[in-house]
């Protein structure tokens, strides 16, 4: 086998030796850490750029929270103010039903004192109607004049009995 | 039929005496220069405008090197990554040659078939181990060779093994890469003699040589996977054998 011949170790060996070392130093070396390097920068760049989404999503998230705080606090304020509407509106109601009860009451006390004055005069101009009618029938059926105070007197006491 | 072994002839290009020394370029030193000029196209065109969007070449070369800095990351840690330029280096000289071997008709020779070329790569990696390891462990490196926990009675014992182990890893390193190259030419050329020799059959010709040369054809794409994987292997154990000197174990 020639591979066991040591004539060709050496000038083997020797070639070898010059051709990696153009290998490494002339061609590895200056193209594969720009290679690297650029990896490098990529993986930072990707690592940044996640590092800037998550911040995003972070600040995102905080705005969210914060307009969901003040939707919060907007639909509570608007709630009491309509509860304190509504309140308000009820009291001046009330307020205004309980004047208007007076002012009706009044009326109607007014109404009934009328009735009855009405009524005491209604009775009163009846008796007198009643006693001239009673007077002028006696007359004619027999043909005596009563006086006017002995027939209410009568009529009264009829009244009562 | 033609002998299996002719394909591993050096052949001297240009004859060459330093010193009495035989420093001639031989066809295994050509065969080196191309699958270096190979390499060099690949990096200096993939590396031409880096860009952190890559273009087809740029992502090919970043998709080695990747695997190199993973492999190390893994096996060595974030220390090892100080030495994935040698190791993609390495990596990418013997899976060229070992590529570059398998080209047909054109007396492509495997640089990697010779236990002289694989034997010079495993010694750079024993050099860097030892040089890493001492460098950065000072005298402390020797307890490498005594594994934790070992009872000590038997520590000597195990010191030694362990430092055999140690002084033999580059020649397995080399043995390995230069025996899987061999072995799977020497086979091609027995399968391609066959195709010869039983196609030139006077009464049948062409039939039987059918046979040999289509597993000749799988043994090729098995070839061209063995050359991969020997890269591979030979570049991982570099790594292992790099966190030895990193870590100590």
């Amino acid at each position: 086998m020639p591979q066991f011949d040591p004539a060709n170790f050496i000038p083997q060996l020797v070639w070898l030796a010059a051709i990696f070392a153009v290998l490494y130093f002339f061609v590895v070396r200056p193209t594969l850490p720009k290679v690297g390097r650029v990896i490098d920068a990529r993986e930072g760049k990707v690592a940044g750029d996640l590092d800037a989404a998550e911040s995003a999503k972070g600040e995102a998230d905080a705005i969210r929270t914060r307009y969901d705080e003040g939707m919060d606090a907007a639909r509570k304020a608007a709630q009491a103010e309509v509860a304190a509407a509504r309140e308000a509106a009820a009291r001046a109601s009330e307020v205004r039903l309980k004047s208007l009860a007076g002012v009706l009451d009044g009326k109607a006390t007014e109404a009934a004192e009328r009735l009855a004055g009405a009524c005491a005069s209604a009775k009163a101009s009846l008796t007198a109607t009643a006693a001239e009618l009673t007077g002028e029938a006696v007359q004619r059926l027999a043909g005596i004049d009563v006086p006017r105070a002995e027939i209410e007197a009568a009529l009264a006491a009829q009244d009562r009995g | 039929m033609a002998n299996p072994m002719e394909q591993f002839q050096i052949e001297k290009i240009v004859p060459l005496d330093v010193a009495g020394y035989d420093f001639s370029f031989t066809n295994s030193s050509l065969w080196m220069l191309i699958a270096v000029g190979a390499v060099a196209l690949f990096l200096f065109i993939g590396t031409a405008k880096p860009q952190l969007v890559p273009g087809r070449a740029q992502a090919a070369v970043e998709y080695l090197y990747e695997f190199i800095r993973d492999m190390l990351r893994e096996n060595v840690g974030k220390e090892g990554l100080r030495y994935a330029p040698l190791i993609f280096a390495l990596f990418i000289f013997v899976l060229a040659c070992n590529l570059l071997g398998m080209i047909p008709f054109i007396g492509a020779f495997t640089p990697t078939s010779h236990i002289a070329v694989t034997f010079g790569l495993a010694a750079i990696v024993f050099v860097l181990v030892v040089i890493v390891g001492f460098a950065r462990h000072g005298l402390h490196f020797f307890t490498l060779f005594l594994p934790e926990g070992t009872p000590i009675f038997v520590l000597p014992l195990v010191a030694a093994i362990e430092f055999l182990s140690f002084l033999s890893r580059p020649f397995t390193l080399a043995i390995r890469l230069f025996a899987n190259m061999t072995a799977g030419h020497v086979l091609l050329k027995v399968f391609g003699g066959f195709v010869v020799a039983l196609g030139s059959f006077e009464a049948l010709p062409y039939v039987f040589g059918i046979i040999p040369l289509g597993v000749n054809v799988a043994l090729t794409a098995l070839e061209l996977l063995i050359a991969v994987v020997q890269a591979y292997v030979f570049a991982l154990l570099a790594s292992i054998y790099l966190n030895d000197a990193v870590n100590l174990h």
